[in-house]
């Protein structure tokens, strides 16, 4: 596992040993919460059977073509949810800053949407189907994150509550454009549409995996090698450029990399609100706050909670499924609100 | 060796903030900047730190045009410190000193790491802050963190011979007594281990006693440069404060009513 840490460029030298050791222990918790959900469900596996190999085909089935799919999907997405929201708390330089409140994932939703609103008689094979929607969510996503980056005028400091207004507003327009789209469209598409404003990894297949897979995993990589120019630019950014960042080649970078790993989940999983904003904070808590330790942190917690809140989703009220955008915005939004009180005491 | 710059004009907001200026920073010198309010001071001093492109005129760091020079290397080869912004998260105050680490990707660097980060917390004094959160620290406490950290950006192996520059604007302000001589006398033992340093001051006195070199500034325009003895004279002060300045000489000491 340090040799994993290695690889995704984390230097030592620049965590303590304490963040060495939460981060390990972070990396052990999601795997187990990975094998867990793996084998939980309408249908349980046993783990030794698993093991010995002792499985029948209807087994293999469910685990292989819907139980593995879903489960990665959801650490994907929590993944990404989370390291984006500690990318962009730090880009902003804004404790408050989750790609749900601030509209990114609304405009991924809307480019989504439109996609398969419009865009079912454009596309063709399925290939390219797969493609596109996430192409669609990550341009809305990115669209936002360059509109809050106009309007908050280059993420200058002062713009803590102003920014959130923006994303009411953004929230707010692309709600309505969801609306629109949702009144033209077909039944069929209706179908489709659902599974956003629900918010679940319910119905993936590893054709429409892969895709977002690659992207999010280019994205959260590309994320982690600008860490520690994250912590410099929390000097301030003259102060960042005089240590050598180049700032402007920063901020496209995690711009780029949070619309599309957000885009990406949102094009596969639908809204799902809180985790970019829980997360971070609760791995700032356990162990501080340089990016160095809290992005890959970030990454590694929200792939833990995200798994376990959809294996909770499909597990509670079996044979139904709670939607598991109702779960993590029943812990988050409580969350959200002991953090608006503690910036105000502070 | 020095970073220079020749004829340098700034205009901002289509005001003009510096005119046909040109002035050096020698290694091993302490060049302070004096003037009123508005005089263009801090601007010099960011434009020699390469934060401001100027209109016309050009900047050498060892007689190399700084735009030929990138950020990074800029990094190694100066560091600035001026007014500071607040942080939105809670460093360690070892945190925001580690940040002045510039390795240039140099392992035999990376390897001393420890030694310099202890050595520059060390020379500031700045021990007993190391494991505070920064954001609790009071004004004058952040502003003698930011300086360890500039000072680690120069650190340098004993045997280095690199040229290495230090730009600090009113490095003082917030600080007491104690503090104020203690870091310029930081700064005058910096000097004297190689570094050119460019100080922007407001007490004629600390820059009498610290400097080698004052440059008096005035409208964005250089007034006189020269010994502290030389510059610093009643007339002149008193004509570029607007105030009656009296100086004394031997050791020099300068009042003002």
């Amino acid at each position: 596992m340090n040799s994993f840490l290695n690889v995704i460029g984390i230097k030592k030298i620049h965590i303590t040993s304490k963040q060495f050791v939460i981060l390990n222990v972070f990396i052990f918790t999601s795997c187990i919460c990975f094998l867990i959900a793996a084998v939980t469900g309408s249908m349980n596996v046993s783990i030794r059977n698993l093991i010995s190999g002792d499985i029948n085909e209807l087994t293999r089935i469910v685990l292989i073509e819907i139980r593995l799919p879903r489960v990665i999907l959801a650490g994907l997405v929590g993944a990404s949810l989370g390291i984006s929201g500690a990318a962009l708390q730090g880009l902003f330089r804004n404790p408050l800053a989750d790609p749900g409140l601030i509209g990114v994932s609304a405009g991924a939703a809307l480019g989504a949407t439109l996609v398969i609103v419009l865009g079912s008689s454009i596309s063709g094979g399925l290939f390219l189907g797969s493609f596109l929607l996430p192409l669609g969510a990550i341009s809305g996503a990115m669209f936002v994150i360059m509109m809050l980056y106009l309007l908050t005028k280059g993420f200058g400091y002062q713009g803590v509550t102003y920014m959130l207004l923006v994303g009411i507003a953004v929230n707010a327009i692309a709600g309505v454009g969801i609306g629109i789209l949702t009144f033209i469209s077909t039944d069929s598409e209706l179908r489709g549409l659902t599974f956003w404003t629900m918010g679940s990894f319910g119905g993936v297949t590893w054709p429409l995996l892969i895709p977002a897979l690659v992207i999010i995993i280019i994205s959260v990589s590309s994320m982690i090698t600008v860490s520690r120019n994250l912590d410099l630019i929390q000097l301030g950014e003259p102060e960042a450029y005089r240590l050598g960042v180049d700032v402007k080649k920063l901020k496209y970078k995690i711009i780029i990399s949070c619309a599309a790993a957000v885009g990406a989940s949102v094009s596969l999983s639908g809204m799902i609100g809180f985790v970019g904003l829980v997360v971070p904070h609760l791995v700032r808590l356990f162990g501080g706050v340089n990016h160095n330790y809290l992005l890959p942190g970030s990454a590694f917690v929200g792939a833990a909670l995200m798994i376990t809140a959809d294996m909770l989703s499909r597990t509670v009220i079996q044979p139904a499924e709670l939607p598991v955008g109702l779960i993590t915005s029943a812990i988050g939004s409580p969350f959200f609100l002991w953090l608006i009180f503690r910036i105000k005491r502070s | 060796m020095s970073v220079r710059c020749e004829s340098i004009e700034i205009n901002l907001n289509k005001r003009e903030i510096l005119k046909n200026i040109s002035i050096e920073v020698n290694e091993k010198e302490i060049l302070s900047i004096i003037g009123p309010n508005g005089a263009g001071k801090s601007t010099l001093l960011r434009t020699l730190a390469g934060d401001i492109n100027p209109i016309n005129g050009n900047i050498f760091y060892d007689e190399k045009n700084i735009n030929q020079i990138d950020i990074q290397e800029r990094a190694f080869t100066r560091s600035v410190m001026s007014q500071l912004q607040p942080i939105a998260f809670d460093f360690s105050v070892k945190e925001i000193v580690e940040m002045g680490w510039v390795d240039r990707g140099e392992s035999e660097y990376a390897d001393q790491f420890d030694d310099a980060v202890n050595e520059v917390i060390h020379k500031c004094g700045v021990k007993d802050l190391i494991d505070r959160n920064f954001n609790t620290l009071s004004g004058g406490e952040q502003r003698r963190i930011h300086f360890a950290r500039t000072l680690l950006q120069l650190w340098r192996p004993s045997n280095s011979n690199d040229p290495k520059y230090l730009f600090l604007d009113e490095p003082t302000a917030n600080l007491d007594l104690t503090y104020e001589i203690k870091l310029l006398n930081i700064v005058k033992e910096v000097a004297q281990e190689g570094a050119g340093v460019m100080l922007v001051l407001h007490d004629l006195n600390l820059a009498a006693k610290f400097s080698d070199k004052v440059a008096i500034l005035k409208g964005g325009s250089l007034i006189d440069i020269g010994l502290p003895k030389d510059v610093l004279k009643s007339a002149l002060l008193s004509d570029i404060y607007e105030i009656e300045v009296e100086v004394k000489n031997d050791p020099l000491l300068i009042t003002y009513y």
